[in-house]
């Protein structure tokens, strides 16, 4: 990750509280958005990340608390004049209008002269790779089209942030993936504050330096995309970000830095105290991710553990297979997944294997 | 499915039955003939000669015109207000006020016209064109409202959103946004409130104290069977007037929704 913790505080959130009448939409936000990060509010639908933004953005006003944008409270602050600008999920491209004026709609009441602006226009195109399509109309233009639009009539301003509102949920998967990595791009060549709300766990993995996971208006962990995906804080993240499999466990021993634990079918393990985050009372079981476990084949044998097991369920995806597989003859399944590479048959339902695993890759939620 | 041939007859009675008589005027508006009966006597324009030499039917015209157009601006400035009211705001009390807004459309006009009658004359308010002016505006708001609703709903909410975001105010986005996309819908409005003023009958009898008001005077002409073939020459006259209008107003409608991006749904024609 190229995030790095010392850089300047671009947004702070303090108690942010919104409700909507008697609906309590955001609960208590706090934290802060790094200038230059390419920052994530990543949730379900229903979660506030929306509202959340909007609020960044002056579109909702908030009930109690307080936001900051490059230090000043924004508590008085209009839509129109905060250092923000969006990219709407629906892009919001004026229909009556060329991709020229779409762009430079923002710079009506700039100083500078028609040709500078007429300039920034051509400059904010090709920036997103549509030079040469100023004189288009804007309703015939493509989804993906759309989309550079919205994104050069916003950085056109020069945003101290750029908000996007589920700028990719209206592609299609390819087309997704690519502006996915054009977005990444973009952002380290102008160094602006993105924020973006996701509900994709994948997306918000791939182009965040740090997420933001909501779960009914309050921000259940806000971390660097590997730490969310390694030490989830709580089963609810685990099971949101990827799949994760939860093996029912005792905790035998805790001393500071270690916690000895019983899982159901893995047995007796040690596990670092880093690996359990603080309890919440409810029953203890592990995480584990499913590439996490490998099948041994024959001749292999385990670094470090390794449990019998039999294979209940096959599932091929071509590059891999994944395996739904009883753990040492009990009732806990796991899922497992194996890259398909030559010497590696696909193995039948039914089969006894050998599950290899590796204590350091437990977390435990209790 | 087979259709069956008596819906198909009925059909053909129907649509006889409503445009048959229409299509009269213009055969009976060029005879040769001060009755109006077939056979015909051959073809002349001179009907719509005198009717263009009548004075008073040339100050009925005006009248109309006058209480018309300015109709025609009321409703739909009042329309206007309303659609983006009941679109864009949640209120306490909307559903009611928008069907009292509605209403006349449904409520039979002689009642609206007796009411408004009894009351300007109990108010002491004298009867003249603006009484009428005021009549109609009740009448057509309904029609303004209905129009700019499906208007001002075809508009993405996020565009008026995007144009604050990039630095515009709530009135500056409204007239560079709002108004330039719902404009079609406001134009349409404006012709269709137009053209029911114009033809309008019991309001303008009620709330005109005789003064001469196209519907009104063309009605009193029919009591002189000689000055019925020139009735009936502005009788086609006006049909065709109508036609064009109606047709502008629809264009106009279709045009504004394809311009927004959004899909038809409903509408007049």
């Amino acid at each position: 990750m190229t995030f790095s913790a010392d850089r300047p505080t671009m947004i702070e959130f303090k108690d942010v509280h919104k409700y909507y009448g008697d609906y309590h939409a955001l609960r208590g936000i706090n934290g802060t958005i790094k200038a230059g990060e390419f920052f994530s509010l990543l949730g379900p639908s229903g979660c506030g990340k929306t509202t959340l933004l909007r609020t960044i953005a002056g579109f909702e006003d908030i009930s109690s608390g307080v936001i900051m944008i490059d230090g000043k409270d924004m508590a008085n602050v209009a839509a129109n004049v905060r250092p923000t600008n969006m990219v709407f999920q629906s892009y919001a491209i004026f229909p009556n209008m060329s991709v020229e004026e779409n762009v430079g709609f923002g710079l009506r009441k700039d100083p500078r002269s028609k040709e500078d602006k007429a300039k920034a226009v051509a400059e904010a195109l090709e920036m997103v790779g549509l030079k040469g399509f100023g004189k288009r109309a804007a309703h015939a233009l493509s989804g993906g089209q759309r989309q550079r639009v919205a994104l050069a009539r916003a950085l056109i301003l020069k945003p101290k942030v750029l908000l996007l509102d589920e700028p990719l949920s209206a592609l299609d998967k390819k087309m997704r993936e690519h502006m996915q990595v054009e977005l990444i791009k973009l952002q380290r060549q102008v160094g602006i504050t993105f924020i973006l709300v996701t509900h994709d766990q994948e997306e918000a993995l791939v182009m965040s330096d740090r997420i933001a996971v909501m779960f009914e208006g309050e921000i259940a962990q806000l971390a660097d995309p590997e730490t969310l995906y390694r030490r989830p804080n709580s089963k609810k993240v685990a099971d949101f970000i990827g799949t994760m499999n939860f093996i029912p466990a005792q905790v035998l021993s805790e001393t500071g830095d270690t916690l000895e634990i019983d899982a159901k079918g893995l047995g007796r393990v040690t596990i670092d105290a880093s690996m359990a985050p603080p309890a919440r009372g409810e029953s203890p079981v592990v995480g584990l991710r499913p590439e996490t476990l490998t099948l041994l084949y024959d001749g292999q044998t385990a670094t470090e553990r390794e449990t019998e097991g039999i294979i209940d369920e096959v599932i091929y995806f071509g590059d891999m297979t994944y395996y739904d597989v009883y753990l040492g003859g009990t009732d806990v399944e796991v899922r497992l997944s194996m890259r398909n590479v030559p010497g590696r048959p696909v193995l039948d339902v039914g089969t006894k294997v050998r599950v290899a695993w590796s204590p350091s890759a437990l977390v435990l939620f209790r | 499915m087979k259709k069956a041939p008596i819906l198909r007859s009925y059909t053909l009675v129907y649509l006889l039955f409503l445009y048959g008589p229409i299509l009269l005027l213009p055969i009976f508006a060029f005879n040769d003939g001060k009755v109006v009966a077939f056979p015909l006597q051959g073809f002349t324009t001179g009907w719509f000669s005198e009717m263009f030499a009548d004075q008073n039917l040339r100050i009925a015209a005006k009248n109309s015109l006058i209480i018309a157009l300015s109709v025609a601006t009321l409703s739909t400035v009042l329309g206007i207000f309303a659609a983006r009211a009941s679109v864009r705001y949640a209120f306490p009390g909307k559903a009611p006020l928008m069907g009292l807004i509605m209403l006349p459309l449904v409520l039979p006009e002689m009642i609206v016209a007796m009411a408004l009658l009894v009351v300007l004359l109990s108010m002491g308010v004298p009867l003249s064109l603006f009484t009428v002016i005021i009549g109609q505006v009740l009448i057509c708001t309904p029609f303004a409202v209905a129009i700019l609703t499906s208007a001002f709903q075809s508009l993405d909410k996020s565009l008026e959103e995007a144009a604050m975001d990039l630095g515009e105010t709530a009135w500056s986005t409204f007239r560079l946004i709002v108004l330039p996309l719902v404009m079609p819908g406001i134009m349409a409005s404006f012709l269709i409130c137009f053209t029911i003023s114009f033809d309008e009958f019991i309001i303008s009898n009620f709330l005109g104290s005789g003064q001469p008001i196209l519907s009104v005077y063309i009605f009193g002409q029919f009591r002189f069977p000689a000055k019925v073939p020139s009735m009936l020459a502005l009788g086609t006259v006006l049909v065709c007037m109508s036609i064009i209008l109606l047709g502008f107003a629809e264009y106009m409608r279709r045009r504004g929704i394809a311009k927004a991006g959004g899909k038809d749904s409903g509408g007049f024609l």
